[in-house]
């Protein structure tokens, strides 16, 4: 009896809390800190659903913003199509047409799924691309979708449902973790480890992979319905590769496999890069200076990584590489300063945002290729454990 | 509607040769950029994502040292048979060294951890090109060499068969009249003085010229849909010629030094080349400066001798992307393969368009390659390894 009551209770708070931020949301935060509230939502529900492909089962997709926009266009033609002449409310009717959105990009899933059973890795990158520029191609053509000027969803929502977007970044998040306690979910992971051992040891692997790939692109399926009614207008540009790697970054920054690594890496870069696009003047000095001192914290991390073998050198010198370079940073700056072609040239801030996502990529790949927490996650029990 | 078109219109068979050569001659690029794929996939099995980036810094070299060269001037034509050359020079150079630093700072730190590793690093380096070049970079430059430094900006008309006589002999009789028409035209139009306006007269002939001129171009149309015609820009005959002659040179390279047979045997098995006494790294070293000048000599030609792309820091996306496919198809990690593979490649796109679907023709490469992939992942040169435990 206490599992069923333990388990009512955290839906209760999850649901309770999605309404919590909500309220909180409106009440107190500015316009464009609600749409980075709500973005932050789907930009967690989608890490979380490619991390189920790429990082719990260890397949390597690059094309997830084919499956957002799948979902977005369909539950977006949908709603054109028949909200008109049917009863339901726009409360009701929105999550439907997340479902909606949900099943077709499951059924696009199944297509690429498919095809990942005979390829891995780096082929089966290259198709998971493939397919996401096939999708865009087409969606660009397609007149019944307005083609490359995008179409107008009638009616959105008239405020934010702040709500629904975390209650589906939460589901999603659940849903990753109770699957993991499962012995499917276990299967998922000897799949990542070794395709061939674990189909000795009797799991199905096609039907592991395929699943994967239909739960995977089911969520982000339904974050992209619930982007079609929250923004009101879709248009192919939204869903370029650039969306793919973004997703991509925050997955591999997170850490493959883990999904608390996934949330946190989505919560960071959904919102910080765009606080960037506020500046309208970054000066060429300070970019540069970074470049440089980039660079020479990586040269740095990796030196005490392959030539520092004690452990308590190593907890100074792994903070001091980093210290170091963000006070290389501030001090190239100036000094870069004095070189007036740099000092007088600058950009603004919305430019560098993808320059963020890219560097991050390789920075992570040299320094920590696991990514922040690696395969750990964050749970009561650990808590508890280091109470102990 | 494109559907409606193929078979209310009917496709226009007279047209395919052409079709089929221009294929084959913007093949002849993909060629060149998929034998880099094909090299850096063969020696280290990666996909070396940034190498429509080498590309794209390859055509930015090119524009810089033909501003270098000619200023905002147009051309002069005497120059062009050192000028030309120089700016191909400095193309593969350049990007040589871009490949060489790629490997030398990006992917060999990585050579020993997981190939995923590689591969996410190749997609940050092309994003981080791509995007971080637009800071440095001027993106769409104001004049594209294309227009400035195109000598053979002509094209070549061979007939396969010749127009029908009646109306090609109809065409040239409108011609004169179209002639005669628009003289007559222009006479009286200087006899108008500047600032009034032409009176009844002139309209009369101009609209005579109009006509004229409609009857001619129609009647030209017709005469050279009656033919089978092929129409090759110049420079881009003389870009098929150039790559034909650096696939030649890369053949004598791989096949015949002692470097190539280092390349050969690195990729045939990297360990033990290793422990063969061959210096692996080295040898990676040859590989990307071979693959990226080849891409960048690529870059200086296409942005030279085809008009209408303009170069920003995306350059290099969608012929890198077909580029890739092209190695795919032809069976990646095989250097015959790559060139065969670039040649159906340019063949398919051109017959897409000439079926009336441009719109879809950069989702074809995707198609094929999924088509590959699917039901021959080694290609059609190479061979699917089966996988031992």
């Amino acid at each position: 009896m206490s599992f069923w009551i333990r388990r009512l209770a955290s839906i209760a708070l999850a649901v309770g809390g999605c309404f919590l931020i909500d309220w909180f949301a409106k009440e107190n935060l500015k316009d464009f800190i609600v749409r980075l509230v709500v973005l932050a939502a789907l930009y967690i529900t989608l890490a979380v659903s490619l991390n189920l492909i790429n990082g719990i089962t260890g397949q390597f997709s690059i094309g997830h913003a084919a499956f957002y926009q799948v979902g977005a266009y369909a539950a977006g033609l949908a709603t054109v199509t028949f909200y008109k002449s049917q009863p339901l409310g726009l409360a009701l009717w929105i999550p439907l047409m997340m479902l909606v959105g949900g099943v077709t990009a499951s059924v696009a899933g199944l297509v690429v799924g498919l095809p990942s059973l005979r390829l891995r890795g780096d082929y089966l990158a290259i198709v998971t691309l493939g397919f996401g520029e096939i999708i865009r191609i087409v969606t660009q053509n397609l007149k019944v979708v307005g083609a490359a000027s995008g179409m107008a969803v009638e009616p959105k929502m008239s405020t934010p449902m702040i709500w629904l977007a975390w209650l589906l970044a939460i589901t999603s998040i659940a849903v990753c973790r109770n699957l993991l306690q499962t012995a499917h979910g276990l299967g998922f992971l000897a799949v990542r480890e070794d395709e061939i051992a674990s189909s000795a040891m009797g799991v199905n692997v096609t039907r592991t992979k395929v699943a994967a790939f239909v739960l995977g692109s089911a969520f982000a399926g339904m974050a992209g319905g619930f982007l079609a009614h929250y923004e009101g207008f879709l248009i192919p540009t939204m869903f370029t590769m650039d969306v793919s790697f973004i997703i991509l970054t925050m997955v591999v920054l997170g850490g493959s496999g883990s999904v608390t690594g996934s949330v946190i890496a989505a919560i960071l870069l959904s919102t910080l890069p765009e606080f960037l696009r506020d500046i309208q003047q970054i000066s060429m000095a300070g970019l540069v200076a970074a470049a440089i001192s980039i660079i020479a914290g990586v040269v740095a991390v990796r030196y005490v990584s392959q030539h520092v073998h004690t452990p308590s050198t190593r907890r100074i010198a792994y903070p001091g590489a980093i210290i170091g370079s963000i006070i290389l940073t501030v001090v190239l700056s100036k000094v870069l300063a004095f070189i007036p072609t740099l000092a007088n040239a600058s950009t603004d801030g919305s430019r560098i945002r993808l320059v963020i996502f890219a560097v991050t990529l390789v920075v992570l790949m040299l320094v920590r290729p696991q990514g922040l927490l690696g395969h750990r996650e964050f749970g009561w029990g650990s808590l508890r454990r280091s109470e102990a | 509607m494109a559907v409606d078109h193929l078979f209310a219109a009917g496709v226009n068979f007279g047209s395919l040769p052409a079709q089929v050569v221009n294929g084959i001659l913007i093949g002849s690029l993909y060629a060149l950029i998929a034998l880099g794929y094909t090299m850096v996939y063969g020696v280290l099995r990666l996909i070396n994502f940034a190498h429509g980036e080498v590309y794209m810094l390859g055509a930015y070299t090119a524009l810089f040292v033909s501003w270098l060269i000619y200023g905002n001037q147009v051309a002069p034509v005497h120059t062009f048979w050192w000028a030309l050359p120089t700016m191909l020079l400095a193309s593969m150079t350049v990007s040589a060294l871009v490949g060489v630093i790629l490997e030398r700072f990006a992917y060999r730190p990585l050579r020993n951890e997981p190939r995923i590793a590689s591969l996410i690093t190749a997609i940050g380096l092309s994003l981080l090109l791509q995007f971080g070049g637009q800071l440095f970079l001027p993106v769409a430059p104001p004049p594209n060499i294309n227009a400035k430094v195109n000598p053979y900006s002509d094209s070549m008309t061979f007939y396969l068969k010749p127009p029908a006589k009646p109306l090609a002999d109809k065409a040239s009789s409108l011609e004169a009249e179209a002639t005669a028409t628009e003289k007559a035209y222009n006479e009286a139009l200087s006899g108008v003085p500047s600032g009034e306006e032409p009176g009844p007269t002139v309209t009369a002939l101009r609209n005579n010229y109009f006509e004229a001129r409609n009857a001619y171009e129609e009647a030209k149309g017709a005469a050279a849909n009656s033919g089978v015609s092929v129409t090759i820009p110049k420079g881009q005959l003389i870009m098929f010629v150039v790559t034909m002659f650096l696939m030649a040179i890369l053949r004598h390279l791989v096949m015949f030094t002692k470097q190539g047979r280092a390349m050969r045997a690195v990729s045939h098995d990297f360990d033990s080349a290793s422990l063969m006494g061959i210096n692996v790294n080295s040898t990676v070293t040859f590989t990307f400066i071979l693959g990226s000048a080849l891409a960048g000599a690529g870059a200086m030609m296409s942005a030279t001798f085809i008009s209408g792309v303009k170069i920003d820091t995306f350059y290099g996306l969608l012929p890198g992307v077909k580029a890739f496919v092209a190695a795919v198809l032809g069976g990646i990690g095989n250097i015959p393969g790559a060139v065969l593979g670039g040649l159906l490649m340019g063949v398919a796109e051109s017959l897409v368009i000439w079926v009336g679907w441009g719109d879809y023709k950069d989702a074809v490469a995707f198609l094929i390659l999924i088509g590959v992939l699917m039901f021959r992942p080694g290609g059609l040169l190479g061979s699917a390894k089966v996988e031992k435990v």
